[in-house]
């Protein structure tokens, strides 16, 4: 479904992406792993287009999309989330969900209606809302709902647009270990045929929904594979969990 | 068109004479925006204000009284307007500010026609100054040539200042990232405020050594505005290479296209800035990668 | 995104019943300032779409309202197109001329924005002053008014052309509201609020901005093409950037992303204007005074000030006379 080949990318003489090779089958779940620096949100800037790679290629649903914008990817179902909540802030919560629904249902350029009232709009917001537990906030604006709330919407919105691969940038970012199980379990309940890559922080959250796990380090892939592997690896724990083994 | 070399020489330091105006008004302009990310819309009025304080000086004790002092009763009205607006709208969004500042132009067009009416005022040029020069095979007015040289001379002292001063490499590590320049320990808000009225003082002494050739008028500030806006966009905002290129592109396009393309000149330094912009959207020398 | 509330109908009301007492009771003086500011109202509408709903904050306008004016004197003078067509023409003209601005300046972002609007405005100024046809220096004359004859309307007379004008103020209003409530207008919103996530969800971004930009200047148009017709003569003047800086100046005063608002500051200004003129000849320093004052108090401009002042208060009137009449309305929306 998702599938980069050799993407290199460096800043001046740093190196933050060293021939990443990825491929995700259609409904796979996986967690990519790595400490600070390690190039993850990188990466995901290059997958959407947000960045361009300085080699190799970006394949979404067998098609080369590395050449594309930022806006073709993503009507060709691919979607991100932020690792900082980037929200339409003055609106409600509803608004942000159906502005994102109205791009995917190509309501979002018409002239001659207003998307937000349209039904296929209406639906897919209603149908979000409940898939990120939303509903309670629907018509509270982003100003007034919580922390916590907003990442839950600032994924909300990426799944408002139907995408096929959904690129969550640590979703629990910045909430408390309750909040971030009860976000697992959200995840746990997408639907089966959404193709997930989520970077994650915490490695025992990771082992909660990921299929496969990979590891990036200094931008380079150390480990692929599952997360039973991943959990008795022992380079895995000098890299990842060196830190705090070594205190 | 046959043209002769003086014809160009000629061309060439009209066109030096005008970039070196713009620069005395544009390093201000940008080096505050750069550090401050304030953009003073009023700058042009600051230019008009030190062609009247020039004049009313001159006309009591001569060309250079009005020439040292205008500069100096700027940056005192810049003092003025630092503590009392600018000070205060520094967290206010660009749009607040270019709101407050526009406000001033407003003001300050009404305030010079009500201390210095409505007329036009005129400075004689310095009896050390008048006449012409021989220069390149050219006869060029003394004047002219004594601002240019006034332009090369600041130019070579900011530059001076900048790179080789603590007080410049302060600036250039505010320009760069201010956060970071206070976490280094610079008192940002003095900065802020000695290079707020330097460039005061340098619009004012624009306005001082440009009255003789031009009549002093209210609007001469609304005038000046756009070309300084132009050359520090076409620069890049806060660039202060941008400031020099700017001022030297915009200064030989209008003079040229002037004089070779008389049907095209006007619109061609507005096509060149949306081209500029099309292009490289933040201008030339942009103050930061 | 665009919400009609109460207070803003009330404001929306008194505003034309205010234009309509003036209309029927004014003098031909009275009549002249009520055209001008109902002329004026329309720039600024056009202007708070793009400003106050996108974020695209235009130093052209002014310029844009003079295309306006110069295509419909151009085409209605020296081609002797009749005025009808030539009115379409001009709005036709002044909307593509938009559309290529929006789409151009799209990647512009805050003050680099207004000074690609500027440079742009100033292009059509300086060309507008140096081409023969448009009469240079010297402006414009012998423009007619449109004729509405055959529907018993003669807009050569002051009362007739403010009530017209009155009513294509009214006519731009509802098209305001309809832009602004469309998917277009709606995605615009988001990109002010979030242009990089209006990117990432899929939305072809400098599309949405020059389309609005597009339809802005064609109501920019509209009110150049009736300028025209208002003085009957145009000069470059015009096109002027200080133009462009009023009715920004106006679009804050009255309250930015409000639509009444500007509306209120259309007047508001027009009125001031006369009124200082008439005693002082340095009204430019109280306006600026003003500007300064009420951008200094962080207030959303006038009509800001009074919707966070008197703006719930309305709000629980109209809902408490509207519970009262019909219950069952209220329980449906809630």
């Amino acid at each position: 479904m998702l599938e980069t080949r050799n993407l290199d990318k460096s800043f001046g003489a740093v190196h933050v992406t060293r021939k990443v090779s990825l491929k995700l089958e259609r409904g796979e779940r996986r967690v990519i792993l790595g400490p600070n620096g390690a190039g993850k949100t990188t990466l995901f800037n290059q997958l959407v287009g947000e960045l361009t790679p300085d080699s190799g290629s970006v394949h979404l649903a067998g098609e080369d999309v590395t050449a594309l914008p930022v806006a073709k990817r993503a009507r060709r179902g691919l979607s991100r989330s932020y690792q900082k909540n980037t929200l339409f802030d003055g609106l409600t919560v509803e608004e942000n969900l159906g502005l994102a629904a109205a791009v995917h249902t190509g309501h979002a350029t018409r002239l001659w209606s207003d998307s937000l009232a349209k039904p296929e709009v209406r639906e897919i917001v209603q149908e979000v809302a409940a898939q990120v537990n939303l509903m309670p906030y629907i018509h509270a604006r982003v100003s007034e709902i919580s922390y916590g709330v907003r990442r839950q919407l600032e994924v909300g919105v990426a799944l408002a647009t139907r995408p096929l691969v959904l690129l969550m940038d640590e979703p629990t970012s910045g909430v408390g270990p309750e909040m971030a199980k009860g976000f697992h379990d959200l995840l746990n309940n997408l639907p089966r045929d959404l193709t997930l890559l989520i970077i994650e922080h915490d490695m025992d959250l990771a082992f909660d929904v990921a299929d496969t796990i990979t590891v990036l380090n200094y931008g380079e892939v150390v480990f692929d594979g599952l997360p039973e592997e991943a959990r008795g690896s022992k380079l895995l724990k000098e890299i990842y969990l060196g830190s705090w083994e070594d205190a | 068109m046959a043209h002769d070399l003086g014809f160009w020489t000629l061309q060439a330091l009209n066109a030096l004479q005008l970039s070196m105006l713009l620069f005395l008004l544009s390093i201000g302009l940008t080096v505050i925006f750069g550090l401050m990310h304030f953009v003073n819309l009023a700058h042009g009025s600051l230019y008009a204000l030190g062609a009247y304080f020039a004049a009313s000086l001159a006309s009591v004790g001569g060309y250079w009284m009005g020439f040292f002092l205008a500069p100096v009763a700027v940056a005192g009205v810049g003092v003025l307007l630092y503590s009392g607006l600018i000070k205060r709208m520094r967290k206010s969004g660009p749009m607040a500010q270019v709101l407050v500042t526009f406000g001033l132009i407003f003001a300050m067009l009404d305030l010079t026609r009500i201390f210095w009416g409505d007329l036009a005022l005129a400075i004689e040029v310095p009896a050390l100054l008048e006449g012409r020069l021989a220069f390149l095979g050219v006869e060029y007015p003394t004047y002219r040539l004594f601002i240019v040289a006034l332009g090369l001379a600041i130019l070579g002292a900011l530059a001076f200042v900048l790179s080789r001063t603590q007080i410049g490499a302060m600036i250039r590590a505010g320009v760069d990232n201010d956060a970071m320049a206070a976490c280094l320990g610079i008192n940002v808000e003095r900065l802020f405020f000695t290079v707020f009225c330097v460039g005061c003082a340098l619009a004012g002494l624009a306005g001082a050594v440009a009255a003789p050739l031009l009549s002093v008028t209210p609007d001469m500030g609304l005038q000046i505005l756009i070309p300084t806006l132009i050359v520090i966009v076409i620069g890049g905002l806060g660039s202060l290479r941008g400031a020099i290129a700017g001022s030297l592109i915009y200064g030989f396009v209008q003079t040229f296209g002037a004089v070779l393309a008389p049907q095209l000149s006007s619109v061609l330094i507005y096509a060149l800035l949306a081209a500029v912009l099309v292009i490289k959207p933040v201008g030339l020398f942009p103050a930061k990668g | 995104m665009f919400r009609q509330n109460a207070l803003r109908y009330t404001a929306l009301v008194a505003l034309a019943a205010g234009a309509l007492f003036q209309a029927f009771t004014a003098e031909y003086f009275g009549l002249e300032i009520l055209t001008e500011i109902l002329i004026l109202a329309m720039l600024v509408l056009a202007l708070d779409i793009v400003a106050g709903f996108g974020g695209m904050v235009s130093l052209c306008h002014g310029a844009l309202m003079g295309v306006g004016a110069y295509a419909y004197g151009v085409l209605s003078t020296k081609a002797g197109i009749a005025p009808p067509v030539a009115m379409a023409g001009a709005i036709a003209v002044t909307g593509a001329a938009a559309w290529v601005i929006g789409a151009v300046c799209s990647r512009s972002q805050g003050i680099y924005f207004i000074m690609a609007t500027l440079a742009f405005g100033q292009m059509a100024y300086s060309y507008v002053f140096e081409a023969p046809i448009f009469g240079g220096d010297d402006g414009l004359g012998g423009i007619s008014r449109l004729d509405l004859s055959f529907i018993g309307v003669d807009l050569n007379d002051s009362r007739s052309f403010a009530l017209f004008c009155l009513a294509v103020l009214g006519a731009v209003y509802g098209a305001a509201v309809l832009i602004l409530r469309s998917g277009l207008g709606r995605s615009l919103t988001g990109v002010m609020h979030n242009e990089q996530r209006m990117r990432a969800l899929g939305l072809t971004v400098w599309r949405v901005k020059a389309d609005v930009f597009g339809l802005s200047g064609m109501i920019a148009g509209l009110a150049g093409a009736l300028a025209a017709q208002h003085i009957l003569y145009i000069s470059p003047g015009l096109l002027g950037w200080t133009v462009s800086g009023e009715a920004l100046v106006i679009v804050i005063l009255g309250g930015l992303g409000t639509l009444v608002g500007p509306l209120v500051g259309a007047a508001a200004f027009v009125l001031l204007k006369h009124e200082l003129s008439a005693v002082t000849t340095y009204w430019h320093l109280v306006v600026g005074v003003i500007l300064i004052a009420v951008v200094m108090s962080r207030t959303n401009g006038i009509f800001g000030w009074i919707e966070t002042h008197w703006g719930v208060w309305i709000e629980r009137r109209v809902a408490d006379a509207t519970r009262k009449q019909q219950p069952e309305e209220v329980a449906r929306d809630a």
